[in-house]
Parts: structure tokens; sequence; C-alpha cells
């Protein structure tokens, strides 16, 4: 028996050593912000996970030139971990646990659209880890009752009630709707409310219909549009489904005076793709660089931030992507610093009562995390590039028919 | 019920299963010849697409132009792939050559990733369109269905006509018989597969005049390769070109009365259906199932 006692003597007192480690530990790591980020740097959501990344280093450098961030009173470093989850559902809820029990972070970010955030949030939510999405903006995410999920983009709706304010405002003959999307997370919600917000406007909804995630041709759908006479098209989806659908359009005739893609106009690819059949597209957004807000964060301005993006050498314009990125990390940032703390708890409290005023608009989470509904910009494809419809602070051109 | 509309979503279906038949063609030769299921296909189809979209926006170069080059680049490329590495384990079970181009297909995948990212580009072309009264049909598609009919002839030509078919034909028969005869295995079997990836990379030319070219469609093309290899047949040329018409046919009327979320499934219930009641496919032979 003493042979067996012994064991298990000399377990305990490696236990208790590692709990003293583990216990010292802390007053040393809290010198760190660590920040958990699993990103998509591979696989077909490869070009979204790199612009949250690009945002993300941005956000850092301007960090780190001021010395890291104010914690209680002392300087505190931050440490950015990222991961390639490799756009597989799975895989993101693997990295989001090892972010959490491996390399402790203290916060985490969500990986682009409103299905992966979903995964990273269940597994945030079990350990009691607040995580900041910047691409979801679906109810379904926000409405599991997560008290750790906060996210920086407005919901659907907020989108969809500013597209039908711009329209009816500034094309009354609009009368007639035709509605598809993409059978997702994402665009079926945007769908529905869209649906909603005509039928609130008494804008006839004459056909309403989903497609289903491998299609590889709309004419069907689009041939039955045709019959219906639309005066507004609206299609919510992913970009290279949107580009076969407008492209297919032309080639059956298939137009009307407003035609509604979401999100294809907030993508420089989009256009790029189309050439002139892009032309007079419309869509919603969450930001744009023309927008300018100035703000108390690292940035200072919206202007700052589009000038950083163009000193890095990127292509084109900042996104929403971009943009929703960098403010979800300054909405951790501002959280640590009135916490006082790093303590997982307290950074949640500090997200939940969170006022901010940043280079990418305001942020105030609402009870179930989501950033409150604000003015959304209305863009609209003219002579190649997006211009800004609505709000009138920001109007850059008024709503043109498409040809 | 609109006659006009009808005809319109029949030729639509028509014009969809040609392009389906494209896709299709040389991944039917390599599984019915080589007994491969090629899991490259769609990432060939891709690649192609991206080389044609490079010289028209570097170069200018029109599609059309580029068609029988891209499909020569890629084919003997593959060709020395299917040489070089496939043929060590060619004689393996399906399931491990189906393994090792799954492996290609993800490096490839990841390369293209990295190169060209996974931005959809297209060729910016507008071919335009015929009209006959109210049914319109665009050229690009009609383009699609052409080659699809020539691959189809051409594969159809050299598999019965020329002595590399007859030996290509032969392997597939019995290919130790065929060893005997003198012809060499390992070379008939690259000569394969490099002319089942010609077929893809004409094909994935065409395609970037009429679809979106991103690295997130080759899992969509290679399903719907699949698919039609089953519901035309294994083993016979023409069967890609049947099998991608009735797809394409069905899914375009079943979107059309059901709706488009009943299309991809109309689509499997198709093959299902054909599994059940004749494994061989619409055209196909016995001993290629």
């Amino acid at each position: 028996m003493s042979l067996f006692l012994s064991r298990p003597r000399r377990q305990w007192a490696a236990c208790l050593l590692a709990l003293t480690a583990a216990l010292a530990v802390p007053a040393v790591q809290a010198q760190t912000l660590k920040i958990g980020a699993p990103l998509a740097l591979t696989g077909g959501l490869a070009d979204e996970g790199k612009k949250q990344q690009v945002a993300y280093d941005m956000w850092l450098k301007r960090v780190n030139a001021a010395g890291g961030i104010t914690v209680g009173g002392k300087k505190v470093k931050v440490e950015l971990i990222t991961y390639d989850y490799q756009t597989n559902e799975q895989r993101a809820s693997q990295i989001a646990e090892k972010l959490i029990t491996q390399d402790k972070v203290d916060v985490l970010t969500a990986p682009f659209g409103s299905g992966h955030t979903k995964v990273v949030a269940g597994v945030a939510e079990r350990y009691g880890v607040p995580v900041v999405a910047s691409v979801a903006s679906s109810e379904s995410v926000f409405n599991q009752g997560y008290k750790f999920l906060f996210g920086t983009l407005a919901p659907n709706g907020g989108l969809t009630d500013a597209l039908v304010k711009v329209v009816t405002k500034q094309m009354p003959t609009v009368k007639k709707i035709a509605l598809l999307g993409r059978e997702d997370v994402f665009p079926k919600s945007m769908a529905a409310s869209m649906a909603d917000a005509a039928k609130r406007a008494g804008i006839e909804i004459v056909y309403n219909e989903l497609y289903p995630v491998s299609t590889m041709d709309f004419s069907s759908p689009l041939s039955k549009m045709r019959s219906v006479k639309p005066d507004w098209i609206f299609m919510s989806g992913y970009t290279k489904d949107l580009i076969l659908a407008r492209k297919q359009m032309a080639d059956l005739g298939v137009t009307a005076p407003v035609i509604t893609m979401i999100t294809g106009p907030a993508y420089r690819e989009f256009a790029e793709a189309l050439g002139p059949l892009a032309e007079n597209v419309t869509s919603a957004t969450w930001w744009s660089p023309a927008v300018s807000f100035k703000s108390d964060d690292v940035f200072g301005s919206t202007q700052a931030f589009v000038d950083d993006f163009r000193a890095r050498g990127e292509k084109g314009e900042p996104d929403y992507v971009h943009a929703s990125a960098a403010a979800a990390l300054i909405a951790v940032q501002k959280a640590a610093e009135i916490a006082g703390s790093l303590d997982k708890t307290k950074l949640r409290d500090a997200l939940a009562a969170l006022e901010l005023k940043t280079f990418y608009g305001p942020i105030d989470f609402t009870g179930n995390g989501m950033n409150a509904a604000r003015e959304l910009p209305i863009i609209q494809v003219q002579g190649g590039r997006a211009v800004v419809l609505a709000p009138e602070a920001i109007r850059q051109s008024t709503l043109r028919a498409v040809k | 019920m609109d006659v006009a509309l009808l005809v319109q979503v029949v030729l639509n279906g028509l014009m969809l299963g040609a392009l389906y038949a494209c896709i299709a063609v040389g991944f039917s030769l390599v599984w019915g010849v080589l007994n491969i299921i090629n899991m490259l296909h769609g990432s060939l189809i891709v690649l192609a697409g991206y080389l044609t979209c490079s010289l028209w926006t570097e170069a200018h170069i029109h599609p059309f132009a580029s068609l029988i080059p891209v499909g020569l680049v890629i084919g003997v490329g593959a060709a020395v792939l299917q040489f070089v590495l496939i043929n060590r384990v060619v004689q393996q079970p399906v399931l491990t050559t189906l393994t090792l181009t799954f492996g290609l297909d993800m490096i490839l995948y990841n390369l293209m990733n990295s190169v060209f990212d996974a931005t959809p580009r297209r060729v910016t072309l507008d071919l335009g369109r015929v009209t006959l009264g109210e049914v319109v049909l665009p050229w690009d598609r009609i383009a699609a269905m052409l080659v699809a009919l020539a691959l189809t002839a051409l594969l159809y030509g050299i598999l019965r006509g020329s002595r590399l078919g007859r030996a290509i034909v032969a392997v597939r028969m019995d290919r130790e018989a065929a060893s005997l005869m003198g012809i060499r295995v390992p070379r008939i079997y690259a000569l394969t597969f490099g002319l089942g990836a010609f077929m893809a990379g004409v094909c994935g030319a065409l395609l970037s005049i009429v679809y979106p070219i991103t690295t997130n469609a080759t899992g969509q093309l290679l399903g719907k390769a699949f698919i039609v290899c089953v519901v035309g047949g294994l083993g016979t040329v023409p069967g890609a070109l049947v099998g991608g018409l009735a797809l394409g046919v069905t899914e375009s009327l079943g979107s059309h009365w059901f709706g488009p979320q009943a299309a991809a499934l109309l689509g499997f219930a198709l093959m299902l259906a054909l599994l059940v009641v004749r494994p061989t496919g619409l055209l196909g032979r016995k001993g290629y199932e």
C-alpha cells in the first residue's frame, strides 16, 4: 500500500507546484492583452479573411505606435494571435477552443460571416470569453441568448429600411418588387427583411424565391421574373452569384428601373467583373470610405483610416469589412481601458455598456449584442465606382435608373 | 400557361445542359477509361478560366483565341502529372487514386487561392443574344453548346477512328492483353488523362465568359460533372452530353415549377432514380457502372 501512496503524494506536490506557478503567471501576463483571431486565410473565404487581417494589423500598428493601451493606469502591450481555420466550420470551432484553452486569450474576434461567427461565439460563450464579431449581421446569430457576443454591424433590418427610404423617395414610381435570395444565413435573412420592409412601404411583392447554395444558373428564376415585370429587382447572395445573375439578366433581357444586389457594389471586384453591367446597381452597406467621422480612437478620423489603408499599398479602397474589423478591435481596446482590467467578465460588462464614436461610426451595443442601427449608407455603382446616395449628410449623387 | 415562357425555360435547360456536358465530358473520359475519379477536374477548369481571364486582361487575347492553347497547356501539364505521379498508383483500387487526386486538388486549389485569390473574376465580354419572338438565347451559351458538341464529336472520333483511341479503348478493356499487344500502358494512361484535362481546359476557357471564375466554384463543378456522369452513363462518349442535357432540363423545369430551391434537389433525385432503375446511366453499357 505504501508503494501506492508515495506516487499520489508526489503528484500532489507536482500539482501544488503547478498551481502556484499558474497563480503566479497572471501577474506577469496582465501586462499583455491577448486577442485571439480565427481567420479564413485559405479556402473559400480567404479574401474576406485577409481583409480582416489587414484591418487588425492597421489597428495594431497604431496601438503599438502609441506604446500599447492604458489599463488601470498602466501601459499594456497587445498581442494578436491569429490562426487560419481554412474556411472550415469545424476547424473554426477547434481553433476558438485552442485560443481560449492553450493561448489563454482575454478576448476573441469572430471570423467572416454570420455562419462562422455563430460557431465561434458558441465556443466562447461556453468558456465565458468575450467575442466581438465584425462581419455578422443576422439576428439569428445574436438571438441565442449569448452574454459574451457583440457585433459591430447593425442588424439587416437597418439596411433594408434605409434602402426602401431612398427608393420610395427618389423613385416613387416603383410599385412592384421581385426578390431572390441565397439559401444561406445572411442572404436569406436579408431577403426576408427586405420583403418585410417592402410590405410596410406598400410595395407589392410579385416574386419571392430562394436559390440553393450550389446554384450555377439563374435562367429559370430570371425568366419567371421577366414575366411578372417588376419595377425593382432585389437579390441577396455572394458576389459570385450576383455577377452571374446580373450577366444572365442582361442575356435574358430581364431588367427593372431599380436593381439592388446585396452587397455586390460594396466590393470593388463586383464592378470589375461586370464592367458596364454593374452600372446603376444599388446596394445598402454598413460603411463606405465616403463617410467622414471624427473620432477619439487610435485613427482619429475616417480619413486617417483610409489614408493608412492606402499607405500600406493595398488595392483600391477599404470596404465595410476592413472598417468593421478595425472597429471591433477599437471596441475591445476601449472596453479594456474603461474596465481598467483584463478580467473577462469585467471586459464583457464594459463592452455591454460601451458608447463610442469611432472612425467607422457610432458603436453602441444593444441588448442582444448587436450595434444599434444608425443611418446606413446606400450606394450605387456610377461610372464604375460606388457612390453614396444616402444618408443626406454624405450624399454624393442621386438614384439613377438602370438602363 | 404561357407557351413562350415554357419554351424559354426548356431552352434555358438545354443551354445549361450543354454547359454541364462541357464540364463533364473530360471527367467522364478519365473515369470511364482509366477508372480514376479525377478530383482535380473542377480545379483544372477553374485554372483554365483564370489563365483565360489573365490573357484577356493582360494581353487582350480573346477567349476564343485562347481556347485551344489554354486547353493544351492544361492538357500537357496534366499528362506530365499523370505520368510522373498518378501512374505510380494507377493500378491500385479506385480509392487510392481518388485520395491522390484529392490531395493534388487541395494543393492546386490553395495555390490558386494564393496566386489569383478567391475574388470572382470574369472576362467582361458581351457576345450578344439571339431573339426569337419572346425567346432569348445568349450567344455565349450557344457557343458553349457548340463547344460541348465539338468536344464530344472529337472525343468520339479519336476513340473510334485513331490508333491512339483504339489503344485507349483496348487498355480500358484489358490492360494486360493490351500490354501484350505492344501498347505502352503508362503512356496511354498519361495521354488519356491529358486528353481529359485538355477538355477541362477548353471548357474553363469558355466558362470564363459565361461564369464568374473563382476557386469557390471547383467543388460545384466537380459535383455537377459527377452527377452528369452517373446520369449519362460511363464508358460512352455521348453519355456526358445526354447526361448534361437531361440534368440541365430537369433543373430548369424543376426550378420553374417548384422554385429554384427544388432545382438541385431534383438533379440529385434524377441521379438516385437512375441508380435504382438503370445503374449504367442513360447510355451506359454493362461493365462500366
